[in-house]
């Protein structure tokens, strides 16, 4: 119709056939091969886990273990460290909401509060070491609950 | 009989776009880049969700009184526009639902109602809702109270969706993209072209954010694992390239104005 159109279409076709390409090539419900989970579990459940120690999210054991990780730190007192290690909880939890939310929403809603209670007493203008702790151990117990421990 | 304005009554052109695929595509990108974008300013930048709101609302409030301002369809200053009210409006669902614990069915059926009730005052003023004609600083306020209820409403879908069915991003891009397919089908043979527009429109937004998650989430989850940083710069790219052009072609296309 206008000159635009006749440099934009083929720009969009060539950009919609790449992104579909790249989606049909590479939609597969779980990868067996993915070098890209953080922790050493490269256990994945697609469907409910029986029998196993995973949640009804699947593998939480990435999550779980910086949880740990950050308790330790509570623990020794570092409230500022334990401030800085829990980022990269809030941070690995948050990208990975599209893909776990959908496996079991309340369970992540549950989850996703312990984690943002933990949130709140590390950010806290002063925070306390009792609160953090109380909250922290909140957060394990909850990671505990759901893989049915 | 009333006359309607048009742009040779009004000296204004059509403030929108027209609905070619480029549209769509920048639509449904710069969804999945505003998501991103605020995702990142209020988790990896540590702003909270609070100021990045109060930040995103306020640049709302200046790109739409910029795009208020011009007198024909510039498209840099309209899909920036429509970049932020995508992220406000999916900043007021999650507001409602995370902040104030305001169930997914009840939002959708709001948003649902808040439009039907924007489409009707705005019918029976304007006597149309054409969206090519768009030409009245009037229309265009309707317009933009639409498309932000737009955004609104398909985030409070799409979220339902993800929880009352469990559906994944795969499935969700799969299931959306096909009613999308369904809606222009429609069109096609015949149905109510303003109707199919706005129901497509809505369908975007859960159709995007599948369709982003499909690109960054990790492998583990059944996504390609791009991350949002590349998925992002990916989609950014193509709405600069497709943005510019059309720029430039509406450049072109003044200056021979101009010089006609």
């Amino acid at each position: 119709m206008l000159k635009q159109h006749s440099i934009t279409r083929p720009v969009v076709a060539v950009s919609a056939a790449v992104l579909l390409a790249l989606a049909a090539g590479c939609s597969k419900p779980a990868d067996q091969n993915s070098a890209s989970a953080a922790s050493a579990a490269t256990m994945q459940t697609t469907t409910p886990s029986q029998g196993t120690a995973a949640s009804k999210l699947g593998d939480l054991s990435a999550f779980h273990s910086i949880a740990t990780d950050v308790a330790a730190i509570v623990d020794k007192g570092d409230l500022p460290a334990a401030k800085a290690r829990i980022k990269d909880l809030e941070i690995a939890w948050d990208s990975a909401e599209a893909g776990l939310k959908p496996r079991a929403a309340d369970d992540w809603h549950v989850l996703d509060k312990a984690i943002d209670k933990s949130l709140a007493a590390l950010r806290a203008g002063t925070p306390s070491q009792a609160d953090s702790k109380a909250a922290m151990a909140a957060l394990l117990k909850t990671f505990d609950t759901l893989e049915g421990k | 009989m009333n006359k309607l304005p048009t742009s040779s009554s009004t000296g204004w052109l059509n403030k929108v776009p027209e609905v070619a695929l480029s549209f769509w595509i920048i639509k449904i990108m710069s969804t999945t880049v505003g998501e991103t974008g605020a995702d990142f300013l209020a988790v990896n930048a540590g702003w909270g969700q609070g100021v990045t709101s109060s930040v995103m609302a306020t640049l709302l409030a200046v790109a739409l009184f910029t795009q208020l301002r011009t007198r024909r369809y510039t498209p840099w200053i309209y899909w920036l526009t429509v970049v932020l009210v995508s992220v406000v409006g999916t900043q007021i669902t999650d507001l409602l639902t995370d902040g104030l614990g305001v169930s997914l069915y009840a939002s959708t059926s709001v948003f649902a109602a808040v439009l039907a009730a924007i489409f009707f005052i705005w019918y029976r003023i304007e006597r149309t809702l054409s969206i090519h004609d768009i030409v009245t600083r009037r229309r265009e306020l309707f317009y933009w109270a639409a498309i932000l209820c737009t955004f609104a409403l398909g985030t409070a879908a799409g979220d339902l969706a993800t929880e009352a069915l469990g559906l994944g991003f795969t499935w969700g891009a799969l299931a959306f993209g096909a009613l999308i397919g369904v809606t222009y089908a429609a069109w096609r043979m015949g149905g109510n072209a303003v109707l199919t527009f706005w129901i497509g429109y809505i369908l975007t937004r859960p159709f995007g954010a599948a369709l982003g998650d499909l690109l960054t989430q990790a492998k583990t989850y059944g996504g390609l694992g791009m991350g949002a940083m590349w998925t992002s710069a990916l989609f950014l790219s193509v709405i600069v390239i497709l943005v510019a052009v059309a720029q430039i072609g509406m450049n072109g296309k003044r200056s021979a104005q101009v010089a006609a």
